[in-house]
């Protein structure tokens, strides 16, 4: 992807779409990404999932438990799925960064499962 | 990484030509160089990764460079090929067994088509005789007067970059299962071999991300995921409000206590993902029931190993935390959680690796007084051992029919049947906890089970298409039972599994899905004081 213009000035993303600089993110910026993978317009319970990633990330310096995301912000569980297909998306828009082992696989398309760093 | 449908690739397994040459073989296997496109190879490990490892006590991850497997130069270090020769002797040296697998083999061909990789891609190289011919003729070559003198005649040849790749090729589209070795007349381990070929690449900065980067979290943080103590906790916490949400009950884990009895380790996927979050669920059900003197560790919070993956000195570093950390809360012995490699290292290594654990004692059963002598030198049990005891001595108050809405078959994980002889407990408990469950067919389970065709960390993306062609004889027996029986879930004792399988059920048998063996005894459960909800589908129901 590379880069993407909001309100004139120039954010870079790295090469699968991630934010680089953790001080670019703004809701605009985070409406511009959702652009890019397809979710547009950001609505209400959207927003609410990436502010809630965006807390979770600086305290935790983790990915979520996705259900757990659903818990805190009263949304019922799946909600990252149901809202964005695939969970990474989400994490994309919140502006924050590929997180090693971390990835959603899907072999339909519809159906989005974390295949992480098992034991 | 997109895949082909489902119907085509079926098709394409049994009829097609190879997967490496888009053709029937013509020409002698010398002669076929290893092509690398775009889903035939993992990625390589990142610089930054190799050099991370490299700079960590007692290991040894030299040559770290940015190198790709499509190009023609893989800037490999200028004496690479004393390096991989010299790597050689060092190992025939030390390990006698490489040696007899080396000498050994008659090429009888038994384990040809025992090999999930060959019967899904019908690549002759997945052959695992011809697999472990890719290192035995540099053997020969280097190493044996028939080879030195008679060359190619006597299945020698010289070491080159083009063997070299082949190497990577095939060492990383092998999972160490070890099904071969049971058919084997002589006893081969490939995984051994496998191991060997492995070890000798990272000698030359040859590697892949998905093993290097979990190896390093795990040495930085204790876990694969590299989850920080308070994150890892918070985890726990947030299964420990779910149960209390399914049953009413609330559970009470502690974390890095001392002086508790035991020391529970899992694997960290257990505590960050569907489906393993059941199964931790299982576990904080299960303990609270029989009231457990137990402690999580956040510093041995890693059940598996990929230095298993990569070389001994990583799997032995990586290994130590678990005597280290019981020797600290000063505990009596060691349950381990359901993971399938995790096994194989405790229970082929880790005694003699970093132990003796003489600080500890022979497992007992604070429940049942049972005694595990056959752990006495480990002091590590399987969950799946602690387990079937207490249904033997009718610790718990087990209420089957919670889990009818389960048609449950079981998938012997390679590492805990093939590894460890761990073949009753499972089905003991399956008797004891559901109603209906059926074994797949016999070539297909126990000892001849079928890997899941994604294990020793090749369970990543970006080769889909090679995980779904290596699980297919397994998806298939799991397909019959479903056709068969209704079967509905599948399952496991093995951390890998849960989560490759899920992937390999939704693409074969999508009617399927995939359960730790722990989840379905917790939710058989009955507690005191329970105020359980309606769960149609068990400790899975959205409530």
């Amino acid at each position: 992807m590379g880069e993407i213009t909001v309100a004139g000035k120039k954010i870079a993303l790295d090469e699968d779409g991630f934010l680089i600089n953790q001080d670019d993110w703004n809701h605009e910026v985070a409406r511009e990404i959702a652009k890019q993978v397809d979710i547009a317009p950001l609505d209400e319970e959207q927003l609410e999932i990436i502010e809630f990633m965006r807390n979770y990330y600086k305290k935790f310096n983790a990915f979520p438990i996705l259900n757990y995301v659903c818990k805190h912000v009263d949304q019922p569980k799946q909600c990252v799925n149901n809202e964005f297909i695939n969970p990474m998306k989400a994490w994309k828009i919140a502006g924050l960064p590929k997180l090693s082992g971390v990835h959603f696989v899907s072999v339909d398309g519809k159906n989005y499962l974390m295949e992480d760093f098992p034991g | 990484m997109a895949i082909v449908k489902v119907d085509k690739l079926a098709k394409s397994v049994f009829q097609g030509p190879s997967l490496m040459t888009g053709s029937y073989p013509t020409k002698d296997w010398m002669e076929v160089p290893a092509v690398f496109k775009p889903g035939n190879f993992a990625y390589p490990a990142k610089k930054e990764k190799v050099e991370y490892m490299n700079s960590q006590q007692g290991l040894s991850f030299p040559n770290a460079r940015e190198w790709w497997p499509e190009d023609d130069d893989w800037k490999l270090p200028e004496n690479w090929k004393e390096i991989i020769i010299n790597g050689l002797k060092d190992r025939l040296d030390k390990f006698r067994s490489l040696k007899i697998f080396m000498d050994c083999c008659v090429r009888c061909g038994a384990c040809a088509d025992k090999c999930h990789f060959f019967l899904g891609t019908g690549d002759p190289k997945n052959m695992p005789v011809l697999r472990a011919e890719l290192l035995r003729s540099v053997y020969r070559n280097d190493f044996t007067l028939a080879g030195k003198l008679l060359g190619k005649m006597a299945g020698a040849r010289e070491m080159t970059v083009g063997v070299l790749k082949e190497w990577f090729m095939y060492a990383y589209q092998c999972t160490e299962c070890r099904r071969c070795s049971v058919f084997c007349p002589y006893g081969i381990d490939q995984a051994e071999i496998t191991m060997m070929m492995r070890e000798m690449l990272h000698l030359v900065g040859v590697g892949i991300n998905w093993i290097l980067e979990p190896a390093s979290n795990s040495n930085r943080t204790g876990n694969h995921m590299g989850l920080q103590p308070h994150t890892f906790k918070d985890n726990v916490d947030f299964l420990v409000d779910d149960v209390e949400n399914l049953t009413g009950v609330r559970v009470e884990p502690t974390f890095n206590r001392k002086g508790a009895e035991i020391l529970f380790i899992t694997p960290s996927a257990d505590v960050f993902a569907e489906p393993g979050l059941y199964t931790a669920m299982g576990y904080l059900i299960l303990f609270h029931a029989i009231g457990l003197d137990y402690t999580w560790s956040t510093y041995a919070s890693e059940g598996g190993n990929f230095g298993l993956f990569t070389n001994n000195q990583t799997m032995k570093k990586l290994n130590a935390k678990m005597y280290a950390e019981a020797k600290r809360l000063g505990v009596k012995y060691i349950i381990g959680g359901e993971c399938g490699h995790m096994w194989r290292v405790l229970h082929q290594y880790m005694d003699t690796m970093n132990g003796p654990a003489d600080f500890l004692e022979v497992p007992k059963s604070p429940i049942t007084s049972t005694v595990f002598d056959n752990a006495a030198s480990t002091k590590m049990i399987h969950i799946s051992e602690f387990t079937a005891d207490l249904i033997k001595n009718n610790k718990l108050n087990i209420d089957k029919s919670r889990n009818d809405h389960v048609y449950a078959t079981w998938h012997d994980s390679c590492n805990t049947s093939r590894g460890m002889g761990l073949l009753e407990e499972p089905r003991y408990i399956l008797d004891n906890v559901v109603n209906n469950w059926v074994d797949m067919p016999e070539n297909a389970i126990r000892e001849k089970t079928f890997c899941c065709g994604s294990g020793t960390g090749l369970n990543t993306d970006e080769i889909m298409e090679i995980r779904m062609r290596g699980g297919l004889p397994r998806a298939n027996a799991v397909k019959y039972v479903h056709e068969r029986y209704g079967v509905n879930t599948l399952g496991c004792v093995c951390a890998i599994d849960r989560a490759t399988l899920t992937s390999l059920m939704n693409y074969w048998v999508p009617e399927v899905t995939v359960a730790g063996l722990t989840e379905l005894v917790g939710n058989s459960l009955v507690l005191e004081g329970e105020q359980r909800q309606e769960l149609d589908e068990g400790l899975r129901t959205l409530v």
